[in-house]
């Protein structure tokens, strides 16, 4: 492998080689979120989830909640990588790893989120031991298993030529990166070998990320309450996670952009293209929502009506109509014409869709929750100190996590930057070639 | 041509097939808990057909993982020198 | 194989709760406090809803005891991830205390709200509980259980006068101590049981039938079919 050196390319290493300040205020500010976050739940383990604002009816809030939204992130991962790659796009290559890493930290905050819901956590092994699989809550394990193990195992394969390139740069931790580098040296038989294990794992984890969003949806769709026994549920939650993950990863890649310089790699152009996935996906959710709620508004079954002007004008409306300016008023108003300021308006439009797509979550399990068929006393779902400390703590877990990776591994696939110099240019000008209609033969 | 092993080489390699043993205890312990749920449900007649269907689509999931995993050591440590 | 099920005559029915003060002596439901109860932590195995005209409100108002369904096709046993919750083979749906992880999807999939969570540890062990029925710590779902310590005990007596359960042997708490005798209980799979019998009444009705849970606690409407 010829090994033409990037100028840009010790820019990917240095935050490997060297640890600023700013590095150790970051540890420092997130660690505050993750102590508030600790001191939460150790009072909620010792005294019990009453330190909580949940009650009957309402028994399942923030935490449910903070679940979804985590594992919808993860989304991220799978779609630009596994997609882009299949598909063959040239620009995803400065993003891919970006992207996988996403989907591997964010899947462990999720799968915590259902552990610290727990009533008696101590007892978690019983969902081992005695897991029935007809409740929907065996799928989720079983499938977020299964993407947990095949996101770190597609994050990984990819990586084993940059660990083989820090294995032999740098001085610092040799003998874990010669570990992991699992004996990489370029050759052609390795390189046959990884190229394939890769496909067959981008292969793979489509179906599987798609199979862990709905089998998530099936926990609420599968119940008989009024809202949530809706057939949509599967590829809606499909498809706002894939949209709150593009949203997660477009903040990531502005953020460490910044913070390591990485202009160079990530250009305006990776940030509209996208911008235009991220219009796409907010039209997809809005004819999603639009479907949801018109079928439930024209059928008008009491029960649901009663959920549905709830979220309308009653008691949740504010929530409800801020969901619906985050996800796509304020997108729509933003991503439509991307031409100047292109990383301003994604970095806009991102952030409201990760606040709206928050509040979706809420706005489908607690009013339904809220609101029973009988005539149960009706309460009033009110968070306390410990469900918001846990909120800031899980996501200040998750930057940590990631920060942290970003001190071991190269943030941006190095030899994907090469390959793409060297091998892609040339594959893609094959492949326009290809579709050009075939030269005329000439004639005598 | 090969050099010879170092002492790191060796120390690495181990640390390699510690890794990569690793991984596939991972994967065949969930193979074994899909299995003893299955088993679980038939003992307590409970609905095993929830649990074999799902069975029937995770497992091959699982075993694809594994094959990935070793068809990588193989082909990229194991055998990773020829060409 | 018994079949247990209960009848509650709503004309009968005068609101007076003598059958959740029962039921709370009985299985040591705990009592949670005024600041837990305006909180909506009230643990009630078996609660009296009120149903208000909602054009007229406060004058139709429906008194409807509401114990758990004890459904033959539940919904909540089907979503536990951990058989802490499942239908015997009498009809009863068991929750195992100790089997609990608290994960509450079993109450959020109840169409009729019938369980109840323990935020707190709401009691220890202490005077004037009753030992047949074990008290619960922080972290469980409970929910009521037709008594069924109390069918334990009249198999046991049985057992050991070398007889057969009488069929009045076995009453639930709230059903013995409803003063106008609204709550009948009994075998629904003998058809000469007087459960059986008002089951097959045609002011017979049972709450939100249409979800198809099957529940197997039967309610009589009031008057000549109305309401």
């Amino acid at each position: 492998m010829a090994d033409i050196r990037d100028a840009h390319e010790d820019i990917l290493l240095a935050p490997i080689e060297k640890t600023g300040r700013g590095f150790y205020i970051g540890v420092a500010v997130l660690s505050v979120f993750i102590l508030w976050g600790a001191l939460a739940y150790a009072v909620q383990f010792f005294e019990g989830l009453g330190v909580t604002g949940l009650h009957q009816p309402v028994g399942w809030g923030f935490y449910v909640t903070n679940f979804v939204f985590f594992i919808g992130i993860s989304h991220a991962g799978t779609l630009i990588s596994a997609i882009l790659r299949l598909s063959k796009a040239e620009w995803r290559r400065p993003i891919t790893r970006m992207a996988e890493v996403i989907t591997c930290m964010v899947l462990f905050i999720g799968a915590g989120q259902i552990l610290v819901d727990l009533g008696r956590p101590d007892r978690m092994m019983n969902v081992l031991r005695y897991g029935r699989y007809q409740s929907p809550l065996l799928w989720d394990a079983t499938s977020i298993s299964a993407y947990l193990m095949a996101s770190l195992t597609y994050l990984y394969l990819p990586m084993i030529p940059d660990i083989a390139i820090l294995r032999d740069r740098l001085k610092k931790r040799k003998l874990f990166y010669s570990v992991l580098a699992l004996g990489w040296k370029g050759t052609e038989r390795q390189q046959r070998a990884l190229n394939r294990a890769i496909a067959i794992m981008a292969v793979l984890v489509i179906p599987i990320a798609i199979s862990v969003h709905s089998v998530v949806s099936f926990v609420f769709s599968m119940t008989l309450q009024p809202m949530w026994h809706s057939t949509i549920f599967g590829p809606y939650f499909v498809v706002g996670a894939i949209f709150s993950g593009i949203a997660a990863l477009i903040v990531a890649m502005i953020v460490f952009r910044k913070i390591y310089g990485l202009h160079p790699y990530l250009k305006p152009i990776h940030f509209r293209y996208l911008g235009q996935l991220l219009l796409i996906m907010a039209l997809l959710w809005f004819y999603f929502t639009f479907s949801e709620y018109l079928t439930g508004y024209y059928g008008a079954q009491p029960e649901e009506m009663k959920v549905f002007w709830a979220k309308f004008s009653g008691p949740f409306w504010p929530f409800f109509w801020a969901m619906v300016l985050c996800n796509f008023i304020i997108p729509l108003a933003c991503l439509v014409r991307l031409g100047q300021r292109t990383v301003g308006k994604v970095l806009t439009a991102s952030l409201a869709v990760i606040v709206g797509m928050w509040l979706e979550r809420f706005i489908i399990i607690v009013p339904t929750l809220s609101y029973p068929r009988l005539p149960f006393p009706e309460g009033i779902y009110l968070p306390t100190w410990v469900e918001w400390g846990e909120t800031a703590g899980s996501f200040g877990l998750f930057a940590l996590f990631y920060l942290l990776f970003t001190k071991f591994f190269p943030i941006i696939s190095i030899w994907e930057i090469r390959e793409g110099r060297e091998v892609g240019v040339k594959e893609v000008e094959e492949r326009l070639m290809s579709y050009l209609p075939d030269e005329a033969e000439k004639r005598t | 041509m090969k050099l010879p092993d170092s002492d790191f080489d060796r120390l690495v390699r181990k640390l390699q097939w510690v890794w990569v043993g690793g991984a596939m205890l991972l994967i065949g312990g969930v193979v074994t808990w899909i299995v003893h749920l299955i088993l679980t449900a038939l003992w307590l007649e409970d609905v095993p057909s929830a649990s074999i269907g799902i069975a029937l689509v995770a497992i091959p999931i699982f075993l694809v993982f594994s094959g990935v995993v070793i068809y990588v050591f193989w082909n990229v440590t194991l055998r990773g020198e020829d060409r | 194989m018994a079949l247990w099920g209960m009848v509650i005559d709503l004309d009968r029915c005068t609101g007076c709760q003598a059958c959740v003060m029962a039921c709370k002596a009985e299985n040591n439901v705990p009592a949670v406090g005024s600041k837990e109860a305006h909180k909506g932590r009230v643990i009630s195995w078996m609660q009296v809803l009120t149903e208000t005209d909602e054009e007229h409100h406060a004058e139709k108002v429906r008194f409807i005891p509401r114990p758990c369904l004890q459904c033959d096709d539940p919904p909540c046993t089907k979503v536990c991830p951990v058989y802490a919750t499942y239908r015997n083979p009498e009809g009863i749906v068991a929750q195992i205390y100790a089997r609990c992880i608290g994960c509450r999807f079993c109450m959020a999939a109840c169409p009729y709200n019938a369980k109840y969570f323990n935020w707190y540890t709401y009691q220890k062990e202490g005077q004037g509980q009753n030992p047949d029925v074990s008290l619960r710590g922080k972290g469980v779902v409970e929910k009521c259980t037709f008594c069924h310590h109390r069918l334990q005990k009249a198999r046991a007596r049985a057992l050991a006068e070398k007889r057969e359960l009488e069929p009045n042997e076995y009453v639930p708490a709230c059903a013995e101590a409803c003063p106008a005798q609204a709550i009948v209980f009994g075998d629904l799979s003998d058809p000469g049981s007087e459960v059986s019998r008002l089951a097959r009444s045609p002011r017979a009705f049972k709450l939100q039938e249409e979800l198809g849970t099957k529940p197997k606690v039967i309610y009589l409407t009031e008057g000549e079919g109305g309401g």
